[in-house]
């Protein structure tokens, strides 16, 4: 298709990867910066602090300090770099926020300590002022550098952390190797990923990632999906098997076509998804950003009443001073906004990382208050690949078994229902070669089967249900159907030119991971309803098989949705739909959360909230329990936020000093500051310890 | 340094002329009146998005400690271009996030990022940097 060119890649923005290191090299830039100024300001901080320390003591002088290292002057002069440089985006950043009608976290640290600065300032110059009243002409220079330095690493160990919450996302980034060996005019040729287009051959040997999506042509192999699926297990792939690109091929050499590229690749959808998650917000989140909103000016006004009021009491405008320093200091609702995003953005990495991905966080937040969760049957519970386990000519039938096996799968043929699939299979393998009917007039009856005329005969395949609704006798099927469903199969009848013919009993065999999947959620506190459009008696054989009491049976794909809606009216609420995400969109767009089986290639699940990247149904339950363990993490978080400005505010307005004589250093707020800020993060750190209880797997 | 502390010089009360004290009270007030007028109440009009040929509404957002103009107005149902302009090097400020619409942008220092959004719904939507300090609205009306 194209000449084997190794030119730049065409276009930056096809990569994924390209935009992120750019990001990633800018923030680290900053966090070096970030490092220097805290190295500083704690150099000049401690030199501050010394110099103060005869004074603080109430000593006249220390043996080894001479007289000139204790004067305010050396203070000031130690201070002012502090503020100037270290903390200089602190005043930019207050000062454009202002201008924007805006007022943040720079706000109340440039005014707290712009203020304590000032004043030390004005008392460095003019000491006789305060003399004269009575007042000792102190300085607060050590205040204003020990404030600036304890926030500066605050937010250096918030920066630290950041980065590490968005680590899965730079991990996910990682897993597409940087080239692939093109076969270009039959040579390999090794090309960067982003020059390879859609319909390139591409080889992969033993032990290589697989670049991007496509599928086998050639040779077979083991691949490792677990990287994307979560599945330990590794794969068979063989001629027409779907590869995912960023999977690891284990034992064989494969030659496969490519079919995705670029942002169509799984890996870069997945990437997607968990950025889309990680910047959206959940209710509490709205709640908070209200309450951030108005927070500012309010611990302004607090801030200024504490000053008017205590100089009223005391008269005392140093003594307010400090009061009116540390309410701004204290305040900043920095770990009121960190405490909900931070931990969405962990779970959400931790989630892809097992293969399960939310589209959003409001869907993490409800995963948690699942109350129903409703299963559907087929290719959820089952293996969604239906094979015929008995044909039975019926006794009042006059046709041949070749001619109705003929007659049905010229029939069943057009049809794409799993169940006709099956037949057409067991059909052609019982069929010799050879040329089928002619069919005419080919028409689905959604949930009860199909019909058409072949070769001069009207011939219907469908349910028993679908027999009786037409009036056609079916009492000679009434024994085979007892009998089959007794036994999980469905039963699909033919029925040609009105005479009940023969049955197809068609059974879907369970997945492995089914039953000890159903427990796992039975033991979350779960109502566990299976949803299916067989018969009744089929549906219940297979929930007992894998521990389901609750069966709904009997539903066409298209009342799906409606039964979920009768679920949520009757107040069983939340109510989570598990389906493959394709024939039961309406039924998840409809459910409080829609989870969506893939099957590893196929992210099928725009109507989804959650997407389970294998059709491990284990997963289900690991998402729930990720959700809770996310959403009691967020309870935490802003626990620790506001029990932290609630008790802080107060205490800093001097509120309990007439009661206990307690009064807080405009120091110390600076450090409960900082410290909640870093509790906030690390806490949300701790998500990315989350295991989800591992079931145990049968082997297949 | 003094965490719990009384009765330090510090403390001691001074006799205020009661004219002084007033004067303090009646400033202190202003300014809380003013800043909280300043700061909450003066939202501003908002800025609405130019149309460009394709029918596409497009914005220059300048991002220097907020973003200028921070409340953006759109009209419903035309596919718009916010281009932000990142000159402030705070790192908090290095990502922009709109929650409900689920989308977040890098922008790297000095440069001119776009994120082009589909028609929307009229409502109010939020936006605010990594950290959600320093936030803007797009109003789609």
């Amino acid at each position: 298709m194209s000449a084997p060119s190794l030119g730049p890649p065409c276009c930056p923005a096809e990569g994924p990867a390209v935009s992120a290191d750019g990001m990633e090299r800018e923030l680290a830039r900053e966090r070096t910066l970030l490092r220097r100024k805290v190295s500083v300001a704690a150099v000049l901080t401690v030199l501050v602090m010394v110099s103060s320390l005869p004074h603080m003591l109430g000593l006249h002088g220390l043996p080894l300090l001479p007289f000139w290292f204790t004067s305010p002057w050396t203070q000031l002069i130690l201070t002012t770099p502090v503020l100037f440089w270290c903390g200089r985006d602190f005043f930019t950043g207050a000062v454009s926020a202002f201008r924007q009608h805006f007022a943040d976290m720079n706000t109340l640290v440039a005014a707290g300590t712009g203020i304590a600065y000032l004043t030390s300032l004005f008392t460095t110059l003019f000491p006789q002022v305060l003399i004269a009243e009575g007042l000792p002409a102190d300085v607060y220079y050590e205040t204003v550098a020990v404030i600036l330095t304890l926030v500066l690493l605050g937010r250096l160990l918030e920066a630290r952390a950041r980065g590490q919450t968005s680590e899965a996302i730079r991990r996910l980034l990682q897993l597409q190797p940087p080239s692939a060996r093109v076969l270009r005019d039959g040579q390999p040729v090794e090309v960067p990923v982003s020059m390879v287009v859609v319909g390139d051959l591409v080889q992969v040997r033993p032990g290589e990632k697989i670049p991007v999506d496509g599928e086998v042509s050639e040779g077979s192999s083991w691949v490792e999906e677990s990287m994307l699926t979560g599945e330990p297990t590794p794969v068979a792939k063989a001629a027409g098997d779907a590869v995912i690109g960023a999977s690891m091929n284990r034992s064989g050499s494969f030659t496969f076509r490519v079919s995705r590229v670029g942002p169509d690749t799984v890996l870069a959808q997945i990437v997607e998804l968990v950025r889309q998650a990680q910047s959206s917000r959940t209710q509490v989140q709205r709640l908070a950003d209200q309450v951030v909103g108005w927070f500012v000016p309010v611990v302004i006004a607090l801030a200024i009443a504490a000053f008017v009021v205590w100089f009223l009491i005391s008269g005392n405008p140093v003594l307010a001073m400090l009061f009116l320093v540390s309410v701004l200091v204290i305040a900043c609702p920095c770990a009121l906004g960190l405490a909900t995003p931070t931990s969405i953005m962990v779970a959400s990495g931790k989630g892809a990382e097992n293969g399960l991905i939310f589209r959003s966080a409001e869907a993490l937040e409800t995963a948690g208050k699942l109350r129903t969760i409703v299963l559907d049957k087929t290719g959820t519970l089952t293996r969604g690949q239906p094979e015929v386990t008995d044909f039975e000519r019926l006794a009042g039938g006059v046709l041949p078994a070749y001619t109705l096996l003929a007659l049905t799968t010229a029939l069943e043929s057009r049809s794409e229902h799993p169940l006709a699939e099956a037949i057409t299979t067991y059909a052609r393998s019982q069929l010799k070669d050879g040329a089928l009917p002619a069919l005419e007039g080919f028409e689905a009856v959604a949930g009860r089967g199909v019909q058409g005329v072949v070769a001069g005969q009207q011939v219907r395949v469908g349910t028993p249900r679908w027999f009786e609704e037409l009036g056609i006798d079916t009492v000679a099927l009434q024994p085979l159907v007892e009998r089959l469903e007794a036994a999980a199969c469905s039963v699909a009848a033919v029925v040609v030119d009105g005479r009940i013919e023969a049955c197809f009993g068609v059974a879907d065999p369970l997945k492995s991971s089914s039953a000890a999947a159903v427990a796992a959620l039975r033991r979350l506190g779960l109502q566990v309803v299976m949803l299916s459009g067989d018969a009744k008696r089929t549906a219940e054989v297979v929930a007992a098989q894998v521990g389901i009491e609750r069966v709904i049976a009997e539903v066409r794909p298209a009342d799906k949705s409606s039964v979920i809606r009768k679920l949520q009216e009757r107040g069983e609420g939340p109510v989570a739909m598990v389906g493959d995400g394709i024939n039961d969109a309406p039924a998840l767009a409809q459910a409080d959360v829609g989870i969506a089986m893939g099957t590893g290639t196929d992210v099928a699940i725009a109507a989804s909230d959650i997407t389970l990247i294998s059709g491990n149904l284990a997963g289900v339950p690991a998402a729930i329990e990720l959700s809770r363990a996310a959403m009691a993490n967020i309870r935490q978080n802003l626990f620790f936020a506001f029990a932290y400005n609630v008790a802080g505010i107060p205490i800093a307005a001097g509120l309990l000093f007439p009661l206990t004589g307690w009064l807080l250093n405009p120091m110390i707020a600076g450090a409960a500051m900082a410290f909640s800020s870093v509790s906030v993060v690390s806490n949300a750190l701790r998500l990315r310890n989350f295991r989800p209880a591992r079931l145990p797997l049968p082997t297949t | 340094m003094q965490i719990l502390a009384a009765a330090a010089p510090l403390w001691r009360t001074i006799d205020q002329p009661v004219a002084l004290k007033g004067l303090v009270a009646i400033v202190g007030l202003l300014l809380i009146a003013w800043q909280l007028w300043w700061f909450l109440g003066r939202q501003g009009a908002g800025v609405a998005a130019r149309q460009s040929e394709a029918g596409l509404q497009e914005i220059t957002i300048l991002v220097d400690g907020g973003y200028a103009p921070s409340r953006i107005k759109v009209k419903a149902g035309q596919p718009m271009r916010l281009a932000f302009h990142r000159v402030d090097p705070s790192s908090c400020l290095a990502q922009v996030i709109f929650p409900d619409l689920h989308k977040s942008l890098d922008l790297p220092l000095d440069a001119t990022t776009s994120l082009e959004l589909p028609p929307t719904k009229a409502g109010v939507y939020p936006f605010h940097c990594g950290m959600n300090m320093v936030r803007g609205v797009l109003e789609v009306e």
